[in-house]
């Protein structure tokens, strides 16, 4: 201690301490580069060029990664026409620093048997490789291959884990009846799970993916029902008189929340898988439907029309501690959490339309991001960017998807069916 | 108390700078100024690669093939549709309107006469709300009916109740007239199999 304080004037040391830690916060920036701050609203989009891959598939592949980049929002793509650099040629950076592009994507597809991909990305401003990856695929699994690469640009460039290789579980008319579907997050490769039933409604995702719950009408009974994606079977794990339609997994992936009518009115559930042990959350002469189970367990977004118009509330897990959260309009319902639990999206009616709004768990912060058509049943992506919703802007109904601040709607399910009802699925 | 402090400051300084000085030292901002170097020199530069080149990553995924659906039951009831007309509600309400009694009446009266027979009220819906809150309401109108046959007389056992929400709209125009078309209570006769 004594040897330590030889330094009598303290202005002098703070002075030191000042130009070390200005010095050092100086240097930390470049050394863990973040390209895009993705946490602050006001980052400005990052010029990137996405060349066209050399090979047959090319063109595919280097288009599927420039359309998942560009409804990210994040990047400024620079157009191919303005490209100095053919897409054969070595990267230079002086090719791209007159265009202002800070990141160059260049790539090869070698077409055997199967896809050999590879990508390289390039900061153009300190001429050096930030990433390069060789892929390979069968042939059909092209788009897989092409969102794997844009998510591994995603994460160099941002540091955060990208959506693209996520689905989104819908329902879609065929035949007389209503059935499960599952799509790519970008729309294509839609797929009908061929499960019977005359309606069904209201898929779920258990929390790692492998498992949907859903609502069916067989029978003239509503059950709920589990899918299992990987060894691919369906169960019914409730049935009885009157409504039920499930609501959420619980964290654990062995409880799910459901609304029930079976002793009467509308009331939530929890119910165990294992088990089969049903535990009765609400009981009121009222409507309590829509259970969403915040992203940590400990609550749970409901509509109730207690107050006389069907709006949300939260509670906790053991039902108590009941709040209202919803005061604006008089039709307030199908409530899910963001996944940091921060956020609960919700479809609310204004004049005679639904809309899409986003509100605090506490009620504060109410921000509607739609305005077009009926919009209806929200859904957060894994990282909570973005929301996919069910839309009748255009005509019949179809899927949409959003950036999270209400940026960039666009239809993701073609004309020819349709769609409502998405969820997104976890990364 | 100074000089305490004045350590910890020395010490906070010190880490910080030791810290500091085991990092790699890059400027973007001053290579922005160097002319830029030619592809030869990219080259030569080592590149410094985040993740070391490993064997190809392999892309696959899991096909959805159909899947296997279990637990479909044979129905239990014979149904016999268009033996009653449809009674309707107002826009977001449950309450049975005067114009719906003299049907639950006829209802009522066929099911006493007919004490083998048991009836399956459907709840529907237009569309304007959302599908699963107009579930709910489906079900209460269903449940609302049902209520009104009880307080007639019939045995709650004879009455089999289920909400269709909107999913089976009979018509599917974007007027007042169908929206109303489809805000109804549906009724269906059903007879045990086998009978």
């Amino acid at each position: 201690m004594k040897k330590k304080s030889k330094i009598q004037n303290p202005n002098f040391k703070i002075l030191i301490l000042l130009l070390f830690t200005f010095h050092c916060s100086l240097f930390t920036v470049s050394e863990a580069k973040v390209y895009i701050d993705i946490s602050s609203p006001a980052s400005k989009q990052l010029p990137i060029a996405i060349q066209e891959f050399s090979g047959t598939t090319g063109k595919e592949i280097s288009e599927i990664i420039r359309n998942d980049l560009e409804f990210t929002g994040l990047f400024f793509l620079i157009d191919r026409s303005a490209q100095l650099e053919n897409p054969s040629q070595t990267f230079n950076p002086r090719n791209w620093t007159p265009l202002g592009v800070e990141a160059v994507v260049k790539g090869s597809v070698e077409e055997g048997k199967d896809l050999t991909v590879v990508a390289i990305l390039y900061d153009v401003l300190e001429g050096r490789e930030l990433l390069r990856k060789e892929y390979s695929a069968e042939k059909e699994f092209i788009r897989p291959l092409s969102h794997s690469i844009a998510n591994d640009i995603y994460k160099a460039l941002t540091g955060e884990t990208g959506i693209f290789r996520s689905k989104i579980a819908f329902v879609a008319e065929e035949g007389n009846g209503k059935g499960i579907f599952i799509m790519d997050w970008d729309g294509k490769k839609i797929k009908r799970t061929g499960l019977k039933g005359n309606v069904a409604i209201s898929p779920r995702w258990s929390r790692d993916g492998t498992k949907l719950l859903f609502s069916a009408e067989r029978n003239r009974q509503w059950g709920i029902y589990l899918l299992n994606l990987t060894i691919r079977t369906e169960n019914k794990v409730f049935s009885s008189k009157g409504t039920n339609v499930v609501g959420d997994f619980l964290p654990d992936g062995n409880n799910f929340i459901f609304y029930s009518s079976k002793d009467g009115n509308p009331d939530l559930y929890i119910m165990n898988l294992k088990d089969n042990e049903i535990t009765r959350l609400t009981s009121s002469y009222s409507n309590e439907v829509s259970p969403s189970v915040s992203p940590d367990g400990r609550y749970i977004a409901f509509v109730s029309d207690k107050g006389g118009s069907p709006q949300i509330y939260v509670m906790r897990i053991d039902s108590s501690d009941v709040r209202r959260i919803t005061f604006e309009g008089s039709y307030n319902t199908s409530p899910s959490w963001s996944p940091k639990g921060d956020r609960i999206i919700f479809s609310g009616r204004r004049g005679m339309t639904n809309q899409i709004f986003l509100v605090n768990p506490d009620g504060t912060g109410l921000t509607q991001l739609t305005t077009q058509g009926n919009n209806e049943d929200p859904s957060f992506s894994p990282d909570g960017r973005y929301v996919a919703f069910s839309s009748d802007r255009d005509g019949l109904k179809g899927i949409y998807i959003m950036r999270a601040n209400g940026e960039s709607q666009k239809r993701i399910t073609p004309d020819s069916i349709i769609a409502s009802g998405p969820r997104w699925s976890p990364n | 108390m100074k000089k305490v402090f004045a350590v910890i400051l020395m010490l906070v300084a010190g880490s910080v700078f030791f810290g500091c000085s085991q990092r790699k030292v890059v400027q973007p901002e001053a290579q922005q100024q160097q002319p830029a170097v030619s592809p030869e020199e990219t080259k030569k530069k080592a590149p410094i690669r985040p993740e070391e080149k490993i064997a190809a990553e392999k892309i696959t995924e899991q096909q959805l093939a159909k899947v296997e659906t279990r637990d479909i039951e044979a129905p239990k009831y014979i149904e016999e549709k268009g033996v009653f007309e449809d009674i309707y509600f107002d826009f977001d309400r449950y309450d049975i309107r005067s114009d719906a009694k003299p049907v639950l009446e006829k209802i009522a009266s066929w099911l006493l006469k007919n004490t083998s027979e048991k009836i399956l009220i459907e709840g529907h819906c237009d569309e304007r709300g959302t599908n699963e809150y107009n579930l709910a309401l489906g079900d209460r109108r269903a449940k609302a009916t049902k209520d009104f046959l009880i307080a007639l007389g019939l045995s709650p056992k004879r009455i089999e109740i289920i909400s269709y929400g909107e999913e089976k709209p009979l018509c599917t125009e974007k007027t007042e007239d169908c929206w109303q078309k489809n805000r109804r209570d549906h009724f269906v006769v059903l007879r045990e199999t086998g009978k």
